[in-house]
């Protein structure tokens, strides 16, 4: 039985290594204030799309440039870039979850999540002759 | 509203099926007790007689859930809305062939899914454990009560448990057509998401949800060995049931590795979500189980280990299930089901899970035998063992990760309890998941590649290693040797960027040859041994394809000389993903000649034409081949619901293409209209084939004016009136003409106009309004006479003869399109003025009683025909002829410049390199399993 101590013992110790060394990449979830205070460090964003605010994607100038404001939990909003196409239906999104980090006004986010209405939670009823929506 | 009757609502199913539920639940409970008192009753026939009623109790609950089934099918195939779960998931256009993805789309539908498989393998168990019965069939009785709670939908005072499936819609929301006593006939379902309508959705639950079902079978064997102290027989019975859970559950992670990289634009075949990870950590455990397996029946060693893994496999697939399903991965993962209020229902039965595991395995821990002689250090038992608890390493790391929205919930949970608040101690997921979780793994794979490849010439209970010790070099070293060789070719062809993926690389090709090694010389191709050297050279392959794919997968849509304008704060041009292609110009992208030929629409779905021509060094096409990726609009065209890639598979490669973006006025019809009120429309009149208008720097003419056009986007309609025109537009002094067609239509009292549009011009092209007046004669303004035709006859209108040849049963008329019950037919005239000879073909229509008749023109005569008349008695016809003055025709075209460029597509095109060997080496691993399990099951009937 000797053996399978020390193999457990080795075992836990590397566990436990490897663990802290993998926390150490864990993002956090902070507002843009506090991104701005380290621009160097990745984190993540939650907010809601500024609606009356631009949503720019100009595919012909650049394909691979989207930018729109965002407002995040504080009520914060900032100019968000995003080097990539912009994601159908993003108008419609409920709330946004960007991976990035600030630099001067602006987020330059590298990924991004959206959580779009859930059929389950706002629920709409259609009605047969689109007459409308009913809610 | 309590007040209102309803009128048409069907409440028959819902209270049978709403019963069938609760019997379901009584029934497993019954069960589950029976067998408990036939494995402790000390008399024979009163144990036979328990057992007879757990028998009784199971089939009932099989059958009751069963029926729980087909009615959710009933009420879903019958479109009854008044049920939320009908409503929810189908619609009245809903074709019936996704009526099974319909049904566990839904989370009430998966749970009895998963349920039905423990059915099946249930009454598997019933016919085949013999002995095991009792104690299997008991802990797969409980699990199924906890899983039929989750149908019940019963309040406990203010406490809901479950989701009753039969609910009805009026029930779960309030809205004023509620009000109305035949609200139903107003509504339709909301249908089954679009992403979702495709055949993965049909064959991919199903078999993963047999493969999370088929984890519960070693459980049970395991929980039964420890109840009734039998720690030994079980290992023979339980190993098939393990394989055959290897096999169909690392089927079910694959496929939905397939669907994602098929059919979704995600753009690979594996992202490191949480969703992937938590079904793949089951299966990591129930592998590492299975070694464990062989290994404990073999040499009595590992039993422990066996336990262990068996029982936490199980686990795992509900914590998965628990991560899932609650909501709580909500802000991490795409595929994340939202909250239903499930959250502390799940956390309960997951910890009633883990307490029966653990007060199993702690009441029995020290009787579990396990060899007093401990396994020596060059055994093949002890690095087997080595190797599991690699495997059990990986899931470790890989939960921790995929765990982060748990630890904040119970850092919440501890701030609660003592009054603080620790959102401070809240993480999220790394910047890039794929790298991290990479990063780690990929030591996991170089274990398990050197492990599954050195152990199999290690002997079990080894103990004289020494006389062995040569030929484990002499085997060893040729495989070290060809795998640094394989290595070095493969990194010819594969750009690895670091020294790990040189030893990651070489350690694949060490268990790929120390098996195949292994399979000829030492197995001697004994089938018996086929599956484990299968199994561990498809392991190798698997990973080497996907280190290859995934190194050097590449975005091939980038133009670099295109892309311009690069924004501060991004590296390099690695985000380049996208590359804008604008419709009939060929763009260069990474070797290739990209052109965006058309676009088709069939329903809501658009389908885009992407022509591939791959340039040689000279610049020559050395391979050319289309693309199809579509896109599917919501009813109302004015939303994308889904983008659909498709995929240019060769044996090496795989290139593959979607559109990522399209020009907002084709998703929004709104803004379209704003864009084209916008256009600046010049007017230029001119005569067809001879006169050239000229336009800033664009000059162009009419080639034909016709009568007959025809245009993609134009379908017949009888009674239609059409005229159109063929042109060119060139720029001015240059020599490059682009030819297109434009055409009007009046259709009743509407005028619609296909417009051409030059995108290389940014110009577009439409007939005015007037084009009608400008080419058509005005009936008003002509003078008929009447004449009376046989056939064969000649007559003259205004001096010119006109012979009536004869009748065409099937008219060519281009206004006219046929439709059953037509009565038709076209009467030919011939006019020759001596210079030439002209036909006209008026003709004649009776549908549904009603006579129409369609008149034809010589134009270049001015003659008109219109068919007054049939006489049958006589075979006469009466005909109309005009005739008016041959006129030079002017046509005015309308021409606006500076159009927004709006037929492109955003395209994304990644290249797949060695992605074939990803998913031969995966399929070669899962018959792996699946030839020894029958192996297995062969090897127990013989003894």
């Amino acid at each position: 039985m000797k053996r399978g101590v020390i193999l457990g013992i080795i075992l836990i110790i590397a566990a436990i290594a490897v663990l802290v060394s993998m926390a150490s990449e864990f993002s956090t979830y902070e507002t843009f204030a506090q991104s701005a205070k380290f621009p160097e460090k990745s984190v993540k964003v939650v907010g809601v799309l500024s609606k009356d605010k631009s949503i720019d994607y100009d595919p012909i100038k650049d394909p691979n440039l989207f930018s729109f404001y965002m407002k995040d939990a504080e009520e914060e909003e900032r100019k968000v870039i995003m080097r990539s196409a912009k994601p159908q239906d993003f108008e419609k999104s409920e709330k946004i979850v960007l991976t990035g980090r600030m630099q001067g006004e602006e987020f330059i986010a590298s990924d991004m999540l959206l959580k779009c209405p859930s059929k389950y939670k706002d629920e709409e009823i259609f009605v047969r002759a689109e007459t409308g929506k009913l809610n | 509203m309590e007040t209102v009757q309803y009128i048409g609502e069907n409440l028959w199913p819902g209270r049978i099926g709403h019963a069938a539920a609760v019997i379901a639940f009584v029934s497993s409970l019954f069960a589950a007790f029976s067998y408990f008192f036939s494995e402790k009753s000390k008399d024979l026939k009163e144990s036979a007689n328990w057992k007879k009623l757990g028998r009784f109790g199971f089939l009932t609950h099989g059958f009751s859930v069963f029926l729980v089934i087909g009615l959710i099918f009933f009420i879903m195939v019958e479109k009854m809305y008044e049920y939320a779960y009908a409503f929810n998931h189908v619609a009245d256009d809903l074709s019936n062939r996704y009526i099974l993805s319909a049904f566990w789309e839904g989370q009430e539908g998966s749970f009895l899914l998963w349920m039905f498989w423990h059915i099946i393998l249930g009454m598997i168990l019933l016919a085949k454990s013999g002995k095991w019965e009792n104690g299997v069939m008991m802990f797969l009785s409980i699990i199924q009560a906890t899983l039929a709670v989750m149908l019940l939908g019963i309040y406990f005072g203010d406490v809901k448990v479950g989701l009753d499936p039969f609910i009805l819609l009026r029930e779960t929301m309030e809205a004023p057509i509620f009000n109305e006593a035949n609200y139903l006939e107003k509504i339709t379902g909301s249908g089954l998401n679009p992403l979702l309508q495709n055949y993965w959705m049909t064959i991919h639950p199903p078999t993963l949800f047999l493969g999370f079902a088929s984890v519960t079978v070693p459980f049970c064997y395991a929980a039964a060995a420890l109840w009734t102290k039998r720690y030994k027989e079980w290992l023979k019975p339980v190993l098939p049931w393990a394989l055959f859970s290897g096999f169909i559950l690392g089927t079910g992670i694959l496929m939905g590795g397939a669907w994602a990289y098929e059919a979704l634009s995600f753009g690979g075949y594996w992202a490191w979500d949480p969703v992937e990870n938590m079904s793949l950590v089951p299966w990591l455990i129930m592998v590492a189980g299975i070694h464990m397996n062989v290994v404990s029946k073999a040499t009595g060693q590992s039993l422990k280990a066996t336990f262990i893994f068996y029982l936490l496999s199980f686990i795992l697939v509900y914590y998965s299930t628990f991560l899932t399903r609650s909501g709580i991965l909500g802000d991490t993962s795409v595929h994340a089901f939202t909250e239903l209020g499930l959250e502390w229902q799940l956390t309960s039965i997951l910890l009633f899970y883990v307490g029966i595991a653990l007060f199993l395995y702690i009441r029995n821990e020290r009787k579990i035998p396990s060899p007093v002689k401990e396994e020596s250090l060059s055994s093949r038992e002890f690095w087997m063992f080595i190797g599991s608890l690699v495997l059990l390493f990986s899931t470790v790391l890989i939960s921790f990760t995929t765990s982060i929205p748990v630890f904040n919930k119970l850092f919440d949970g501890l701030g609660m309890l003592l009054g603080m608040d620790f959102s401070d101690f809240h993480r999220a997921a790394p910047e890039d998941p794929v790298a991290h979780y990479n990063k780690y793994q990929i030591w996991i794979a170089v274990m398990i590649g050197v492990l599954s490849g050195a152990v199999q010439f290690l002997r079990y209970r080894e103990s004289n290693f020494a006389n062995h010790r040569k030929k484990f070099l002499i085997h060893s070293g040729i495989a070290l040797g060809l795998s640094l060789v394989m290595t070095y070719l493969t990194s010819w062809i594969v750009e690895m960027y670091a020294w790990q993926y040189f030893v990651l690389v070489g350690a694949c090709w060490y268990g790929v040859i120390s098996n195949l090694d292994y399979f000829i010389t030492v197995s001697k191709a004994n089938p018996k041994l086929l599956g484990s050297a299968l199994g561990h050279v498809g392991f190798g392959l698997m990973i080497l394809g996907s280190v290859i794919s995934g190194l050097n997968q590449h975005h091939i849509s980038t133009n670099k000389f295109a892309q311009k304008g690069m924004i501060e704060g991004f590296s390099d041009d690695d985000y380049n993903k996208n590359i804008l292609l604008i419709k009939g110009k060929p763009m260069f992208m990474s070797g290739y000649m990209v052109n965006y030929e058309r676009d088709t629409f069939i329903g809501q779905t658009r389908t885009f034409t992407v022509n591939y021509k791959k340039l040689d060094d000279k610049g020559e096409i050395s391979q050319e081949f289309n693309l199809y990726p579509n896109v599917l609009y919501n009813k109302a065209f004015s939303k994308i619901e889904a983008s659909n890639p498709s995929t240019k598979h060769y044996l090496f490669k795989d290139i593959f293409t979607h559109v990522a973006s399209l020009p907002k006025a084709e998703t929004d019809p709104e803004y379209a209209r704003q864009l084209e009120d916008s256009l600046k429309y010049i007017s230029q009149t001119l005569i067809p084939g001879r006169d050239t208008f000229t336009m800033d720097s664009l000059e162009g003419w009419i080639t034909k004016l016709d009568y007959n056009p025809k245009h993609e986007d134009y379908l017949p309609m009888p009674g239609d009136l059409i005229v159109g025109v063929d042109m060119i537009l060139r720029k001015k002094n240059t020599l490059l003409e682009f030819p297109a067609s434009t055409m009007a239509i009046i259709r009743g009292s509407q005028i619609v106009r296909i417009p051409a549009l030059f995108n290389e011009l940014n110009t577009k092209v439409r007939l005015t309004k007037d084009v009608f007046d400008e080419t058509f004669v005005k009936e008003e303004e002509l003078e008929y006479k009447s004449y009376v035709f046989k056939q064969g006859a000649t007559l003259k209108h205004a001096g010119i003869p006109i012979t009536f040849t004869g009748f065409g049963k099937e008219p060519t008329h281009p206004g006219y399109v046929p439709k059953e019950g037509d009565i038709a037919f076209d009467a030919k005239f011939e006019v020759n003025t001596g210079q030439e000879r002209q036909v006209a073909k008026p003709m004649y229509l009776i549908r549904g009683d009603v006579p129409y008749n369609l008149k034809d023109e010589i134009p270049s005569l001015g003659l008109h025909f219109i068919i007054a008349e049939v006489d049958p008695k006589n075979e006469q016809l009466i005909v109309n002829i005009a005739k008016t003055e041959p006129r030079e025709k002017k046509v005015t075209l309308e021409v606006a410049q500076n159009v927004p460029s709006s037929e492109y597509i955003v395209l994304e095109a990644i290249v797949f390199p060695g992605i074939n060997l990803f998913w031969f080496g995966s399929i070669a691993m899962l018959v792996g399993f699946l030839v020894m399990m029958f192996v297995r099951l062969r090897s127990g009937k013989t003894t």
